[in-house]
This record gives structure tokens, sequence and C-alpha cells, in this order.
């Protein structure tokens, strides 16, 4: 083989770096870390169940976004046949109040940004400021 | 090494001599425009992050520096279509040297008309929902469809005048041989490819010419379509289109004098070229005089308050130093270098060039701005002053265009070799074989 | 996705099929009804309008109760510069909103007077034609919405609409938010905004902010196919102006005088 010397050591310093996040999170400890989004105290239920919201919010807020927006149909109808109003800040940020909270632990640990909250503001956040 | 080339290139050697050499001059021109380009960079991630803010742009002026750039880019745009499509379709032989030349203005240019639209965004990160959700009622859209259309046609003649010229490099096999070799498609000069070759590039030529005059007047339905006073005008799409070309063919003409000035092209491109153009051009002027004029002894005649407010906010109130400048420079400055003989060399058409593109620029503004300071609705007195961001954004589109085009010469030869030779080889016997089919049939 | 839910949806609600006492049981018991929401279908049968009664209006002077109201529930942001202001409802002099009522020798004392302006809701709005992306677009009801979601700020709007109703964010608006209202989003920098003739509380059955704001009655709203509505009843028999009927964009917000 032309230049192992060179390429031996390249190939390790290579994989060590692309290898980097895994082992630097094995190392300070943070491989078992779980996102522990909290949960309202008072509320029960959600507008669907837990495993369906948790999987699938994305798109049932882009659902109630373009029928309430652009339809004109604001009631959601959900499994249970219950109803309720397709707003994500009358409907959703009335339990869930609290960006930090709530939807950033998922959201910072997936890494996953999204541009709802340029807008659409939570009740908590309004306090602070 | 240079025997080879010689066998190849025959007397065009000087043609690639830019390829193959590189100066100190060339470093120099890279860097200050890089430079100029980061500038503008800049700029813009300063208004991506604070928002339009940073422009002078205002509730009532929303359009400005921008959308002229946009209008004004696209015109330059028309110039190489102009020259390397319609004179080819005439079979004007002295095209043969600067058809490249212009060609890639346009395709160059044409991004930055693009582009500058795409700077104007509000929210730029959305740019791909008018094609997501287009909505084909707005004029917006019929720009995207042409404008898409134009390109792609105008960069497929562009890049079949190449091939030919890309095989040569090939054949040459020194720098960067692979990558010629791809893009020259096999191309081996044989009859039958040349046959072909010319019958794509004619057929191209003649799908683009309808294609540049619809581009513009769609450009210029983004304002005539509106109920503006003073945008609103059945003669815009034709106006546009005329000043497109005038400004195009101008550019084409600075272009021309810089390549033959930096690459010693003193003996491809030679005053008879500067002085065809210039006698082209000055017939532009006058034309370019008669649309203006038409369309504001249109206004001026109808009286209607409304438009009269602009109309006198341009020549007589805040706009008026615009544009009497701007009537100087596309007018007064031009038609005598390009009417009298003696003026109209290589520096006299030059100058008349710079002018005229400077003054087209100052029309497509006076153009959009003045409308908007006075709505049906005079609300407020508004004030637009373009920010530095505006000029750098400017200014970097202007150096990022130059750059390519210099770039572009280090890969490609700017004049098409192998039409020059064709030129050589046949035309000239072609050219006196038709001019003596227009004669009178020899009885005897 | 959209699929896929169903396939939830409808797996769901068979296992609910057991459970059909439930419903029942819910419509009797207090459980939370979402707000009475009129259908697309019942709003497309309508066609809201606005009268404004101007000489009710001068009659208070210098008020601005259904600016201030309008303004703070759309979390209207005060930048506090004409350069890039941003308004849904503010008072222009009678003499430019009408020009052509501002004839030479008329010895009327009115011309100087505020008049409120605010998007026209335009039966036919020029406005929507240009929008490339859709974004602003003309309900059944005959409501010019604005969808934030979807604007991409070229401001094409704004170069079609003659009455200048519209504004751009220039910048980010939240910092010159007073008090943020919850209910309504605000803007990110970059896109278009005006008056929505209140839409969110109109399918909510509750008047136009504006419109439950002043104190004189001068506003009135409501359906113009309707002629037992309020806006109906308010242009009877009155001298009524439309800004730049000429223009033919059917303007549905009239002024009485
Ligand atoms: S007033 Fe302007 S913004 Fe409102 S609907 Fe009419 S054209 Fe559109
Ligand atoms: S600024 Fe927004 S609403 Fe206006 S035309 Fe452009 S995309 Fe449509």
């Amino acid at each position: 083989m032309y230049d192992g010397k060179k390429i031996i050591p390249g190939l390790l310093i290579f994989l060590g770096l692309v290898t980097y996040p895994f082992w630097h999170n094995g190392v300070s400890g943070k491989t078992g870390y779980v996102p522990k989004p909290k949960l309202p105290v008072d509320k029960k239920e959600c507008v669907e169940p837990k495993d369906y919201i948790r999987v699938n919010h994305k798109d049932l807020l882009d659902d109630w976004k373009s029928s309430a927006i652009r339809k004109g149909r604001r009631t959601y109808v959900a499994s249970n046949q219950k109803r309720y109003t397709m707003s994500l800040t009358r409907t959703c940020m009335q339990c869930h109040t609290d960006r930090a909270e709530f939807c950033d632990q998922c959201h910072k640990y997936a890494g996953v940004e999204n541009k709802c909250w340029d807008c659409h503001m939570f009740p908590k956040e309004i306090k602070k400021e | 090494m240079t025997d080879k080339r010689e066998k190849i290139l025959g007397e065009d050697t000087v043609l690639f001599e830019h390829i193959y050499k590189t100066g100190k001059g060339f470093y120099i021109t890279v860097s200050i425009l890089g430079g100029l380009v980061l500038l503008g960079l800049y700029a813009y991630i300063t208004q991506y992050q604070e928002g339009l803010t940073v422009t002078g742009l205002s509730r009532q002026i929303f359009w400005g520096v921008y959308i002229t750039n946009f209008v004004f880019f696209i015109g330059i745009s028309h110039a190489g279509t102009f020259i390397s499509a319609v004179l080819r379709v005439l079979k004007a032989e002295w095209r043969r040297p600067i058809s490249r030349a212009s060609e890639l203005t346009t395709v160059f240019i044409l991004m930055f008309g693009v582009g500058s639209v795409l700077i104007d965004l509000g929210r730029p990160d959305r740019m791909l929902y008018a094609i997501r959700y287009a909505h084909f009622r707005s004029p917006l859209l019929w720009d995207i469809c042409s404008i898409t259309t134009y390109l792609t046609v105008s960069s497929i003649c562009l890049y079949l005048a190449l091939i030919p010229d890309i095989a040569l490099l090939r054949d040459l096999g020194e720098k960067r041989e692979w990558f010629y070799r791809i893009l020259s498609l096999g191309w081996t000069g044989t009859e039958s490819q040349h046959r072909r070759l010319d019958k794509a590039i004619t057929f191209m030529s003649i799908l683009v010419i309808p294609v540049m005059i619809t581009v513009h007047t769609v450009v210029s339905f983004v304002f005539a379509m509106t109920i503006q006073p003073l945008w609103h005008s059945a003669i815009f799409g034709p106006y546009f289109v005329v000043g497109a070309i005038f400004s195009g063919v101008a550019s084409v003409i600075v272009v021309m004098a810089i390549l033959r000035k930096a690459y010693h092209l003193e003996n491809y491109i030679k005053p008879i070229h500067f002085n065809n153009i210039g006698i082209f051009l000055m017939a532009m002027t006058l034309l370019w005089f008669y649309f203006t004029f038409a369309e504001y002894i249109t206004i001026v005649y109808g009286n209607e308050p409304i438009h009269m407010d602009i109309f006198w906010s341009k020549i007589s109130g805040k706009f008026a130093p615009l544009f009497w400048l701007h009537f100087v420079l596309c007018f007064i400055i031009p038609l005598p270098i390009l009417a009298i003989k003696k003026y109209r060399t290589i520096r006299g058409t030059v100058i008349a060039s710079i002018s005229i593109i400077l003054g087209m620029w100052l029309e497509r503004f006076v153009i959009i701005v003045p409308t908007l300071t006075r709505q049906r609705l005079p609300v407020e007195q508004a004030i637009y002053i373009p920010t530095w961001v505006e000029w750098s954004i400017f200014i970097g589109c202007i150096s990022l265009f130059m750059l390519l085009y210099v770039l572009f010469t280090k890969i490609f030869p700017i004049v098409p070799v192998w039409e020059i030779r064709e030129g050589r080889e046949k035309a000239v016997s072609q050219v006196g074989e038709r001019i003596r089919s227009y004669l009178p049939d020899d009885k005897g | 996705m959209e699929l896929k839910r169903r396939g939830f949806l409808t797996i769901a609600g068979l296992t609910l099929l057991g459970l059909t006492a439930k419903p029942g049981w819910d419509i009797f018991s207090k459980v939370e009804l979402p707000e009475p929401s009129p259908t697309p279908e019942r709003l497309a049968k309508k066609k809201w309008g606005m009268a404004v009664d101007l000489k009710k209006c001068w009659s208070l002077e210098k008020c601005k109760d259904c600016i201030d109201a309008c303004h703070r529930i759309h979390n209207v942001p005060d930048l506090g510069t004409l350069k890039e202001e941003i308004k849904w409802i503010w008072p222009v002099p009678f003499e430019k909103v009408f020009p052509e009522h501002e004839l030479e020798y008329s010895g009327e004392d009115y011309h100087q007077k505020p008049v409120m302006v605010f998007c026209n809701q335009c039966d036919d709005p020029p406005c929507v034609k240009y929008c490339p992306t859709r974004a602003t677009w003309k309900r059944k009801d005959g409501i010019v919405m604005m969808d934030f979601h979807r604007c991409i700020g070229c401001r094409y709007c704004m170069a079609g609409c003659p009455y200048g109703s519209r504004s751009f964010n220039w910048r980010d608006p939240r910092p010159f938010i007073k008090k943020v209202h919850l209910e309504f989003p605000t803007r990110t920098k970059g896109v278009v905004e005006k008056c929505n003739f209140c839409e969110e509380r109109l399918n909510r059955n509750l008047l136009p902010a504006c419109v439950e704001a002043c104190k004189e009655k001068a506003l009135s709203f409501g359906d113009l196919k309707d002629p037992g509505s309020d806006v109906r009843r308010a242009l009877y028999h009155r001298t009524i102006y439309q800004r730049l009927p000429e223009l033919g964009t059917k303007p549905k917000v009239y002024y009485i005088l």
C-alpha cells in the first residue's frame, strides 16, 4: 500500500472525529438523557391519545392551520368524538403554557427548529417579559 | 508543447492565451472583485438578520433599488440574445467574434435579475412557496415562467456554441483535459456534426427571440398590470423591451472594449464591430426616445390629476434632477456621438454606452419610485434614500457578475474560435455567393 | 400523513363504538364545548360589510377608541416612525380620502375632518390578483384574508391595493408591541398585514373590535345581503360614499354623511 503510514493514522483520526458526538456524550454521561416534557397537572387528556400526539402533532397542527385559516373550518372532532376549536393559541396553549418546559424539551434534544413560536406566544413567555 | 498548440490552433493562438497565461492583473482583479462580493454578502447577511428595515424603503415607497436592479439586469440580459441570435438569423457576418461574449453576458446577468427579486423578499426562506402555491393570475408567476425558460434556452445556446471550442481544448490536452473531454460530448468536427450543430444553434436562436421579447414584456407587466398612476400603461411592454435591448447592447459594447484591451484581441474585435453596433445603438436611441415621448405625451395630454401629480414630480418636482439626468444620459449624450461618423470610434461608442447604461438604470428608477410616492391616496410625503446596504448589495451583484465572467474566461475562450474559422473558411465565399444571388442574373 | 391519521381515527372510532353511551352522556354533562364556529357553507351565504357614520364619528373629537381596540387585540406594533409604520385602521383628512369631493368653492367645513380608513374588503379585490402565493385571498363571505404563514413578503399586493391599506413588517415587530394579546398571533418580519374584519371574532359570533369599541355607535357591521342587518339599516336613505368607486374594486366599507 502506498503511503500506508499516512493513510491509516489519517483514517483513524477521521473516524475519531466522525464518532465524536457519540463518545463525547458517552464520556460525559449524557447517553442516558431522556427529555422530560412537563405535562399540565390539572388536565387529564389531550385532544388525541398521547402516543398519537407524540408522533403526529406536527401534522395535526399543520392540518389545523390549513383547515382553520384557509378553509374556515375550526371545529375538530377528535377520535373520541369530543369537539375542539382548532387553534394553537386558544386550544393547545391553554394547557401547555410553558414553551421551555414542554416544547423545547424534545425540540432542543432532537435539534428540531420550527417557526410556530415566532408568532404564537405562550402565556408564560409574556409574563416573563 | 508550443508546437502542438501551434498545430491545433494555427493562427488563433492568442484566443487561448487568457486560458493558459495567468498574469498579475488576473489576481488583482479577482481579489478586488472578491472583496466587493464579500461586502455585498455582508450587507445581505445584515439585511437577512435585521429585516428590510436596513434599507431605505418605507411603507409608502416599498420598492426601490432591488426592483430597479431586477428590471435593469434583466434588461441587460437581452443583449446577448439579440446580438448572437438575431444577428445569426439575419446572417450578419460581423457578429462572429462577439457572439459568445454577449451570450455570456445574458446568462450571467440574468441570474442577478432573478437574484434581485429574491433579495427583495421579506421572507426569502419561503421563496419556493411561489412555486408550491403558485397562483397563475399573478404577473410575478408569469415572470418566473418566462425567466426560467429564458435562462434555460440561453444557457443551451451558450453551451452549444461552446462545444467545438471545448473539443479544441480537449485536443490540446493540457490543463483539465478530463473536464473538457466530458463537456465536449465527443465532438470530432466531422461534417455531419457540424451540420447538426448548425441546425441546433439556428433552431435555438429562433426559439430564443420570442422568449426574449416575452421576458421583458412580462417584466414590464409587473408594473403595467397594476392600476397605479403612470405604471398602468399599455405601452410598457414594448417600451421596456426596447429599453432592454438598448441597455443590453450598450453593455455588450463595454464588455467588448474591456475584453479587447485585457486579452489583446485587437485583431479580432475591430473598430468595424464597434462601428456596426454603434449604428444599431443609434437606432435604438431614437426608438427609445420615441417610446418615451409617446408615453409622456399621452399622459400630459390626458391631463388626469392623479397622473399629472407624478408627472410634475418628475419634470419639475423632487425627481426632476434624476429625470433630466436620465434623459441627458440616454439621449442627449449618446445620440450625437453615435450619429456622427467621426465620433463613432471605439472610444466614442464606449463613452456613449456607459452613458446609456447609467441612464437606463436611472430610467428604471424614475419609472418605479415616483409612482410610489403618491399613489391614489397621497397620504404622507415620502422620501426614499437608499442605504449602504442597498448600494453594497448592488455593487456586490455587479462584482460577482464580473468575477464569474473573468473566471469563465479562465476556462473557455471568449471568442468562438470555430466560428471565426468557419467565417474564414466558408462564409467568405458564401457571402460572395449570396451577394451574387441578389444581383440581376448574368445573361451572358 | 392524512391517510395514516384517518386510519387511526377509524380504528379508534371502532373501538369507541362499544362505548356509544359515552357521547350521549357527554352531551348532557358539562363538557367543554368548542366555540360555536359557523361552517364555511353558512358563511358563504353572507357578505360582510361596514358603514362608517362620519357625523357621529366627528361628534367626539380626538377619540381613537376604535384604533386602540383594533391595534391592541391584533398586536399591531407601534414603531413610532412614519417609515415603517404599521396600521390597520387610521384617520385621514376627508379631502384626501374622497378627492373627488374636494370641490373648489364648496363652503363645507368638513374637508379637514378625519375619516377612519381601513381595508375596504373589496368585493373585487385587486390585491388578491397580484399575490403570487395566494397568501391573500377572498373568502366566500367576502373577507379578504391574509395568511401570515404563507406570505413571502414580495409586497406586490401593496402595489396592487389602490387604497394603501396594507403594511409591511420591515423589522421584527414584537419588541414594539406594548402588551401582547395572546389570542392573536404576532407577526414576523417580512410579511404583510392589514385589517381582517376581525375574522377571528366573527367566527365566535362577536362583532369587530372597532365596532364594539365605538361609544358613538358610528360604525355598523353586518351582512349586506340581509336587509334587516345593522349595516343595511344604517345605509338606508342616506348619502353614502365609497372610496374610489371608479376603480371597480367594489369596496364593502361605506361612508355615510
Ligand atoms: S382595500 Fe386594498 S387590501 Fe383591502 S381588499 Fe381592497 S385592494 Fe385589498
Ligand atoms: S407580500 Fe405576501 S400577501 Fe402580498 S403579494 Fe407578496 S406574498 Fe402575497
